[in-house]
């Protein structure tokens, strides 16, 4: 597998992850994070340098949309939200990966959890 | 602990615009404060919990340049939509009216020309800027459908200059008033002017494609001309009775059927024509990664 098409399902992968978490609520980038790797049990994992560009490129793209408030702490972090052109991105993102994952099921008889 | 916004200063320094370097740097600064503050949490000393945070970024020339790259798209995105929501898209809007009002009234069918081909120059300038920005039914059903109908229109016209010497036919005609109905037109306007709808559906399907557009969206785009006309007709009859006690084309059915068929049904089925070959679909329905 070539280094770009990694890239591309990692980017697939990190958009449907970040998706799905803020359909249930808003989230500043390092909860985001965190969020993700607890819930994967650490198999997907996003550093700063992962997680923002992707961040960013989402919001450019109108599916997220970020605001500065203070967190449960006092501190002011920047809190995502998904978009309505966002929440429509999530059941085709969905799907494509369904059909990603048969593919492979099909071919190699990998399954997803 | 270090100073966290220093230190992601320092690093986006030579390579961060500066319209978003202090809220990029903020953002960046508590992320890795928060990861600091868990690995001290977690029982790591200092140095240590120092050295596990800066793993969060291998590379940050790396990260400065995907940041950059992102956020001044964005900004180029803001500046362009603002000038297109601000004053493209409202000069187009007012000027838009202002020649509707001038068409129903029957006046200055110079001036009217002039306001349809300013509104065709200003729809291309948006359509070239903000194809890719707008949203989605914007930019594949609604810009190209008024490209193609100032697109047909400026045929229109680009034809009377040329084919007739009396301007004031075309717009009686299409106030449906008693005896403009039934007057003349030479043959080879029409034809002409039908054979240039077929580039006109053409030219809507092509560009709602361009946006992304679906085939329903490309279908209503191309024929966007023949319906306005379907539209106009069943507002101007209803109101030209209402309001000038005009019954001519109720009380005549057969010369309203043959208006419509005229400059109705036979544009649209034209215009189908045209947008015909962009109809097919251009994308396999493979799972995209």
């Amino acid at each position: 597998m070539t280094k770009r098409i990694r890239s591309k399902i990692a980017r697939g992968s990190g958009e449907l992850a970040i998706l799905s978490l803020l359909a249930e609520q808003q989230l500043y980038g390092f909860e985001i994070a965190r969020q993700i790797g607890e819930r994967t049990a650490g198999a997907l994992k996003f550093t700063l340098a992962s997680l923002y560009p992707l961040l960013y490129d989402m919001e450019k793209k109108g599916w997220v949309e970020g605001r500065w408030q203070a967190n449960q702490a006092g501190r002011d972090r920047r809190y995502y939200r998904l978009t309505p052109s966002g929440r429509k991105q999530l059941a085709p993102l969905k799907e494509e990966w369904r059909n990603f994952f048969q593919a492979l099921n099909t071919l190699a008889g990998v399954s997803h959890a | 602990m270090p100073d966290w916004k220093s230190l992601v200063r320092e690093r986006l320094e030579p390579h961060q615009p500066l319209a978003h370097r202090e809220e990029v740097v903020a953002e960046l600064a508590a992320h890795l404060e928060e990861c600091y503050a868990q690995a001290r949490s977690e029982g790591l000393p200092d140095h240590a919990a120092v050295e596990l945070t800066l793993k969060q970024v291998e590379d940050w020339q790396v990260l400065a340049t995907e940041i950059v790259r992102t956020k001044s798209e964005e900004d180029s995105m803001k500046t362009t939509s603002h000038r297109t929501k601000t004053v493209l898209l409202p000069t187009i809007a007012i000027l838009f009216a202002f020649g509707l009002v001038l068409l129903f009234l029957d006046r200055a069918a110079i001036l009217q020309r002039i306001i349809w081909m300013a509104c065709t120059a200003l729809l291309f300038c948006v359509v070239a800027s903000e194809a890719n920005r707008l949203n989605l039914r914007t930019r594949s059903v609604w810009l190209p459908g008024f490209v193609t109908l100032t697109a047909a229109s400026l045929l229109m016209f680009a034809e009377e200059i040329v084919l007739i010497h009396d301007p004031s036919f075309y717009f009686t005609d299409l106030s449906l008033r008693p005896g403009h109905l039934i007057s003349g037109l030479p043959r080879w306007f029409y034809i002409g002017w039908l054979m240039g709808q077929v580039l006109c559906g053409a030219l809507g399907a092509f560009l709602s494609r361009r946006g992304g557009g679906t085939r329903a969206a490309r279908l209503v785009a191309g024929a966007f001309p023949a319906l306005v006309m379907f539209l106009l007709c069943g507002l101007v009859i209803p109101l030209s009775a209402l309001f000038e006690h005009n019954t001519f084309a109720l009380s005549h059915p057969s010369r309203l059927a043959l208006g419509i068929l005229i400059w109705a049904a036979v544009p649209a089925v034209a215009l189908l024509l045209g947008a015909a070959p962009f109809l097919r679909s251009t994308t396999s329905g493979t799972a995209a990664l």
